[in-house]
């Protein structure tokens, strides 16, 4: 469970111990708040990385020659130093940057950007933790689960006792005919085991068993619960709707106003991207298959006339250059510099694997949709509708799809079938009051107002209905 | 009352016993056990068997590996704004076919058209929409369209072909350009620049199914050639001579909602018009008039004459049958009556036919009131005269260049064979097409073009009044739009535009509409605001001025009667056309609204009784007999329908039949008479009288006709207890009808159908309320004897538990109002993704469809009146379906829907042998999908060829399947569902928005496509709604209310003007 570095359990037991300060003094947790609010867009959080924006540890020394106000300016407002001033730092990182404009952000106070500044601080020095996976799994199973091989025992030592058993007996059985003067044999282990109640004890059991698995199988066949296939683009929910926030309705614009939620077009996500252009997971990897679905040039911030139209090698040339030169910086290799083989190496491992997540059997093309795996596969005679249950049922996505915001891959999180559905029918109760269409339900009103009826549930009005689905 | 006079057909009336065995049968019993050769497919057994070996063993296989199949999740790259996966969007466009026009929108999922929906806002259509507009979404993914162009057979790049064209177009000396009626004004500026750029061309311009002769008759009398506009709502008395205006002619839509204004009735003492079919055999809009006047198809002229000569004195048309000239006589004295306030149309095609009905309406005042020329119709400007004199032309090798636009004069030119004949001597042979046809077929050049909803353009259908046609998919194959093809090879157009026939339309509409008015100052606001209308109304032109026939002249040229023993008329049938939509197979399936037929023209021979209980057909023959009939020389081997109504001496064969290059669907389907029709001063005359009809030849295979189909009660117990033809009974021949305890009843004593002549709708409706124990008009359930009280579900209770709040779905179908265009039906199979079976399918009884209008027929037996009644899943609130179902597949929602949860049916069709209605249908094969078994496959297409997999098993065709709404597979049962999703879609909308449902939020596909406006879906909770004003008319009645199931669906009384004293 060791997940957290001390440095950072230090400064959560600082908060427990100083929390009437938090707001007014700088802090390395106000940092990372407003760190994550205003600067995570364009900047990697580890501080060491070049993404949109340059990486940000040692930023302070690097301005160590001018005051430290003008840091302060230029986080504020770049532009404003750039053309009024001209500050000659803030024009050196205007050219080396590609003139990509930084947001201006003038709201922040200066103890703000101290508190920034002290998280980056932080961060930039933070020790680097790994996930130790089986420490992870360990940990869960001492949480509550009992391991299996505790059973394993438990079943190994039953039968022994059986097996002594049935030694005792058979002593007991030999002793009371010696007394008897009857001569018995002795049955062995062998013949005890090939006795007849034991066989067909095990058949009996395997039967049960077989049929039991076989109507459970058979019933969820088709059905996908915890399906979670690899992604031609390692997408992230968890960056994208937990850490960075954006609402789910922003990407999935359909769920409110149509039977689809929308997987959302290349275009939606040219939104934010056109600007980050470097992912804090995977820097180049992912995002330049974005930008070779629709034909974006990144380097120099356009979209290419006539990309359909291109040669493979004519699109490998752009999109190989533009993660060659983002390695060269990353890998402090000067822009004139040849990439190492290492390098070299792994522009072609990006490159093949862009190949491979973009085309397939029926698509060789680059451009065009990229073709994300579906996860929740309804079959064809079921009519589901987003609209109806997001905009009138206000059910939270996290309700069915579970937390998404907490997935780096997403997994099917409800089993999708009909049980599950008809279930969350007859408990979920209808927003009755708010809204006019339930008026001609006037029966139901009067009992509501009568207190005869506490509350009307979606099966109270139809919903558990063949038609209601399927038609 | 009158109800005791009502059959299907004349096996009902001759008791046939096959019939009746199966009418008392859910299901009808196939040859699977007589003659199991028919039906397993013997050859492919063993075959099957190892492949279900394999596929077991594979199925246990992947079952066992438990390995999740990978599915995809593939988003846009860049998501269009307007485009929210899983939200249908709607654009506003125009059908236009030829002359056919419809505004229309349509419902696009993912940027697929996947259902028509008719436009409201359009002052011509009101929202309207026909089964061929329902159907146009299908053709876009026909799999038989052009993908590519080509040239001499090999596919080319569009660069080359326009090259070549160019060439030879500049070599050209003679260019000809064919097409059928154009209704945009810009592809007309289009042909202007065309023949700019090649002076040397000519335009010809003909109808599939011709025009001219009216066009002709009013330039002649008004010195202009249109088709005036006939204001139907205004008039109090319409004769039409065989137009059939509700189905085929001219603007059936427009002219259906405004026929219908007048014909709706609410109480005693209301008023309707009076409606006079004179014609020859039983089309669908005599089908629905008050008196029919039967007169065979050569007497029509003297039918015109004889009127004339009523009205404005002079005589004539004495050649007339008597019967005829005694109707005629009655009814000019009605037409004087209503002075100004009456319309008389024909269908002739013999100019001085049309200048006679001319003077008639001037002469009872009707131009300016009944019929005006300031929104005249354009919708036919076809001169097959033309067509003739291009024949001669190619024949004489003087034609360089033929460019067919569209048109198929190869097979609905009614001389088809000269033409193809004549076309050999033509060089360069061009066809600008949309699928692969007679015509294009001996063309060297295709130049594929769009499918509609693939296009831009403009529609002026009638003068002033515009709409628009946008595309709402980008082209699903290489093709190209025809106009922006013509403007290609003119070299008239940008060639660096994206679009550049957008920005042509628009700089023509920036020139022409946007300058002549007023209220949007920038063109790009007012281009924006019809394009999200689609209509564009406002503007008329001048009417026509002066008056100018000569009487004496028209009189001597009008047709003479034949003295021929039997005569043939040929007619357009309302779904395929002259074989225009006859590669559309939910066109094909659509059963005629009159015969019931379907996949294939049968001949209707007509009936007549012995006077002593039997019904005969001409020369003995019957039902699904084949006949060989000569027309003109020609010899044709056709299937017999026997149809009542027909003209003594006369038979009636449908057009558009018989082709043969119109893909798997409409290849080899009938036969083609085009060829058999007479030419008169050049213009097609749609019957000929040089005919012989032999007796029974031989038995069609698989007569497709769904009469019979599905019927409900025909049998009941007289006093005796003995088990009798009840309908027979009530000709007249047993005393009957006192003390009927029977279990199956009869449609005389059940309450199938009501009707009434307005004259008599005090006491029908006195009877109708003793019957049904009403009290109050407004009783829905009276006091009416069940014939049992037996229930699970206690309705009373149930009412009060459940129906009493949230919503209790409910219908009203006007019967008055339903004209049996069979909109719904195709609409329904649309937005149901109801397969099409084909015609052996349809043969044994299994057509699909969720709903089917029945066709009664009441009155006179050799000259009935016609009752449409669209029938579907009834929703019975104590539904005797669900309370046999094993396996609860089928049970009652809250709502009142009677749901069907095809994923736990098992197929034991109990509930469809249970339904007193007969609307459930069983999936016997696998309809829609790709069955690995070919024994499960339907043959949809009786030329499939090798690959002849079910219909709607391609991708192509799939891509017009509705996502909402499941396939259904082998081995359930489906039915209507009220368009639950609909229903389903229409509440949360009005959950987001926070509101009480209303009407416009749930609206069934039949009733949406309803040009009469006969259905009415709606909450009966909903006391303000259209519905609940609906259910309180006096003529409601609820079809089969004794066997107490409680049925959602409410009709209303069928009620005619019919004026008894006439015989005819």
């Amino acid at each position: 469970m060791i997940k957290y570095s001390f440095k950072s359990l230090f400064y959560i037991a600082l908060i427990a111990f100083l929390p009437t300060f938090i707001s007014a003094q700088p802090s390395v947790e106000s940092g990372k708040a407003l760190f994550t609010a205003n600067c995570a867009q364009c900047h990697a959080k580890s501080m060491k990385k070049d993404a949109t924006g340059p990486a940000l540890a040692g930023v302070e020394e690097r301005w160590a020659d001018y005051p430290q106000e003008d840091l302060y300016n230029w986080i504020k407002n770049s532009q404003k130093m750039i053309f009024a001033v001209k500050h000659p730092r803030a024009i050196e990182l205007w050219n080396q940057y590609n003139n990509v404009i930084m947001n201006a952000a003038e709201h922040l106070t200066d103890e703000n950007i101290e508190s920034i500044l002290l998280y980056v601080d932080a961060q930039a020095n933070a020790v680097p933790t790994t996930k130790d996976p089986s420490g992870d799994d360990a940990g869960a199973g001492g949480g509550g689960k009992v391991p299996s091989w505790l059973y394993w025992i438990l079943f190994l030592a039953l039968g022994v006792l059986s097996l002594i058993l049935a030694r005792v007996i058979s002593s007991l059985n030999q002793i009371a005919a010696k007394k008897e003067g009857i001569d018995y044999e002795r049955k062995t282990l062998l013949q005890t085991l090939t006795g007849k109640g034991v066989v067909s004890f095990v058949l009996f059991a395997a039967v049960l068993f077989g049929g039991y698995t076989t109507v459970n199988n058979a019933v969820n066949l088709g059905r996908q619960e915890g399906y979670a296939p690899e992604q031609p683009i390692k997408f992230s929910h968890k960056t994208h709707a937990g850490i960075q926030q954006i609402d789910c309705q922003y990407c999935h614009d359909g769920a409110r106003r149509s039977k689809h939620s929308v997987i959302p077009a290349a275009n939606t996500c040219m939104n934010c991207h056109s600007a980050i252009n470097v992912g804090s997971e995977y820097g180049t990897g992912e995002i330049t298959k974005i930008f070779a679905s629709v034909g974006w040039d990144p380097s120099n911030n356009k979209y290419i006339e006539g990309y359909e139209d291109l040669s493979r090698d004519e699109i490998k040339d752009i999109y190989t250059k533009w993660i060659g030169d983002n390695y060269k910086k990353e890998n402090d290799i000067s822009a004139d510099d040849k990439l190492t083989d290492a390098g070299v190496e792994e522009v072609d491992r990006q490159w093949n694997h862009l190949v491979e997540s973009l085309t397939n059997d029926q698509k060789s093309k680059i451009y065009g949709p990229i073709e994300w795996v579906r996860i929740h596969n309804l079959p064809d005679h079921v009519y589901f509708n987003h609209a109806q249950h997001v905009t009138i049922g206000e059910v939270e996505c996290q309700q069915c799809h579970g937390a998404v915001e907490e997935m780096d891959l997403v997994a099917q999180h409800s089993p999708l079938s009909m049980g599950w559905c008809i279930n969350c029918h007859r408990q979920t109760e209808v927003k009755f009051a708010d809204n006019e269409y339930y008026e001609s339900y006037a029966k139901y009103h009067e009992e509501l107002a009568s207190g005869s009826k506490k509350a009307v549930t979606v099966e109270d009005i139809g919903g558990l209905e063949c038609q209601k689905c399927h038609y | 009352m009158s109800n005791n006079s009502i059959w299907v057909g004349n096996k009902e009336l001759n008791k046939e016993e096959e019939f009746l065995h199966n009418a008392g049968q859910e299901f009808v019993t196939t040859d699977l056990m007589e003659n199991s050769d028919a039906v397993i497919e013997q050859d492919g057994s063993r075959r099957d068997f190892l492949k279900f070996l394999g596929f077991s063993v594979g199925a246990a296989t992947v079952a066992a590996g438990c390995d999740i199949p990978v599915k995809r999740a593939i988003p846009y790259v860049v998501k269009p704004d307007e485009i929210i996966p899983g939200v249908a969007t709607y654009y506003a466009s125009t059908y236009a076919e030829g002359g056919d026009y419809c505004p229309i929108l349509v419902k696009c999922r993912e940027g697929r058209p996947i259902k028509i929906e008719g436009n409201d806002l359009s002052p011509i259509t009101k929202g309207g929409t026909s089964a061929r507009a329902q159907a146009s979404v299908l053709s876009l993914y026909d799999t038989h369209r052009y993908r590519k162009p080509m040239a001499n057979g090999e596919e080319i790049s569009w660069q080359e072909l326009d090259k070549d064209v160019k060439a030879k177009l500049a070599a050209s000396n003679n260019i000809r350009i064919v097409t059928n009626t154009i209704l945009s004004p810009t592809a007309k500026e289009v042909l202007k620049d065309f023949q700019a750029k090649y002076p040397q061309t000519k335009v010809v311009t003909y109808d599939p199914v011709s025009a001219s002769a009216i066009l002709e008759a009013n330039e002649m009398t008004f010195g202009d050639r249109v088709i005036p506009d006939y204001k139907f709502d205004k008039a109090d008395v319409i004769v039409s001579f065989n137009a059939d205006f509700l189905g085929t002619w001219i603007s059936p839509v427009e002219y259906a909602k405004k026929y219908i204004k007048n014909r709706k009735v609410d109480k005693v003492g209301g008023s309707m018009s009076r409606h006079i079919q004179v014609e020859s055999h039983m089309s669908m809009t005599g089908s629905n008039a008050d008196n029919r006047v039967l007169v065979r198809p050569s007497e029509m002229g003297s039918a015109i004459a004889y009127l004339h000569g009523l009205i404005a004195g002079g005589g004539g048309g004495s050649q007339l049958n008597d019967k005829a000239k005694g109707a005629l006589t009655a009814v000019a004295g009605e037409l004087k009556a209503a002075r100004g306030k009456s319309l008389v149309i024909s269908a002739s095609n013999n100019v001085y036919e049309q200048i006679l009905i001319n003077d008639i309406n001037n002469v009872l005042g009707n131009y300016g009131g009944t019929i005006g020329f300031d929104q005249a119709s354009l919708q036919r400007q076809g001169d097959e005269k033309d067509v003739d004199a291009l024949v001669s032309e190619m024949s004489a090798g003087l034609v360089d260049t033929l460019i067919v636009y569209g048109a198929n004069p190869g097979y609905d030119y009614c001389k088809s064979e000269a033409f193809l004949q004549a076309s050999e001597k033509v060089k360069n042979k061009i066809a600008v097409s949309y699928s692969a046809n007679e015509s294009s077929d001996v063309c060297s050049i295709i130049a594929p073009s769009h499918h509609y909803l693939e296009s831009w353009g403009d529609v002026e259908a009638k003068r002033g009044q515009m709409s628009l046609m946008q595309p709402t998919i980008s082209p699903l194959f290489e093709t190209r739009q025809a106009e922006l093809t013509l403007l290609s090879w003119a070299d008239a157009v940008s060639t660096t535009s994206d679009q550049p026939y957008l920005d042509y339309l628009k700089a023509k509409w920036q020139s022409s509409a946007f300058a002549a008015q007023s209220s949007f100052a920038t063109f790009s606001t007012y281009w924006d605001s019809a394009l999200r209308d689609g209509v564009i109304g406002g503007g008329s032109s001048a009417g026509a001025s002066g008056f100018n026939v000569d009487i004496n002249l028209a009189k001597s040229k009008v047709s003479k009667p034949s003295a021929s023993e039997l005569e043939v008329v040929f007619y357009e049938p309302v779904s395929i056309g002259n074989g225009q939509f006859s590669t559309n197979p939910w066109l094909m399936e659509m059963p005629d609204p009159v015969s019931r037929t379907s996949w294939g023209n049968y001949l209707a021979v007509p009936v007549t009784y012995d006077g002593n209980k039997k019904f005969k057909g001409l020369n003995g023959l019957e039902d699904g007999d084949y006949a060989v009939i000569t027309v003109g020389g020609k010899e044709m081997k056709v299937p017999v329908v026997l149809q009542f109504g027909m003209a003594p001496g006369t038979v009636a064969l449908a057009l558009g039949y018989g082709r043969t290059a119109a893909g798997k669907c409409g290849t080899g389907v009938g036969v083609n008479v085009n060829d058999c029709l007479t030419v008169n001063d050049g213009l097609a005359q749609y019957y000929n009288t040089d005919v012989t009809l032999s007796g029974k030849t031989g038995k069609e295979d698989h007569f497709s006709c769904v009469q019979y189909h599905h019927t409900i009660g025909v049998k009941a117990k007289n006093n005796d207890g003995e088990i009798i033809n009840a309908d027979e009974a009530t000709l007249g021949q047993t005393a009957y009808g006192v003390g009927i305890t029977g279990y199956q009843g009869s449609l005389t004593e059940r309450s199938v159908l009501f009707h009434s002549t307005l004259k008599d709708l005090d006491k029908n409706l006195d009877d109708l309320h003793k019957k049904r124990g009403v009290q109050k008009y407004e009783d829905r359930h009276g006091s009416y004897t069940h014939l049992n009280e037996q229930t699970l579900y206690p309705f009373d209770e149930y009412s009060a538990e459940k129906y009493s709040q949230g919503h209790h779905w409910g219908m009203h179908v006007d019967l008055s109002s339903c004209i049996g265009c069979n909109a719904c039906t195709v609409a329904c199979m649309a937005e149901n993704n109801v397969p099409v079976v084909g015609k052996k399918e349809v043969s044994r009884h299994h057509e699909m469809t969720w709903l089917r209008i029945d066709r009664y027929y009441y009155g006179d037996v050799e000259n009935p009146n016609t009752v449409y009644q669209p029938m579907m899943c009834q929703h019975c609130d104590n539904a005797p379906c669900e309370n046999v179902c094993p396996v609860n597949a089928t049970n009652h929602s809250s709502e009142g829907l009677n749901q069907m949860a095809y994923n736990r049916c098992v197929g034991t069709r109990y509930c469809a042998n249970n339904c007193p209605y007969k609307v459930r249908r069983f999936n016997w094969l696998d309809y829609t999908t790709a069955d690995i078994f070919p024994a499960n496959q339907p043959k949809v297409f009786s030329n499939g060829g090798e690959d002849n997999i079910p219909f709607g098993a391609d991708n192509l065709t799939r891509m017009v399947l509705n996502p909402d709404v499941t396939v259904r597979s082998r081995g359930v049962i489906e039915k209507c569902s009220f368009c639950v999703q609909r229903i389903q879609e229409g509440k949360l909308t009005a959950k987001i928005e926070g509101r009480r449902l209303n009407d416009k939020d749930v609206r069934t596909a039949c009733q949406t496509a309803c040009p009469t406006d006969a259905i009415t879906f709606g909450d009966r909770n909903n006391k303000k709604g259209d519905l609940s004003k609906k259910l309180k008319s006096p003529l409601n009645y609820i079809a089969l209310e004794e066997v107490n199931v409680q049925s959602s669906v409410t009709y209303k009384m069928k009620v005619n003007n019919k004026d008894e004293s006439i015989n005819a």
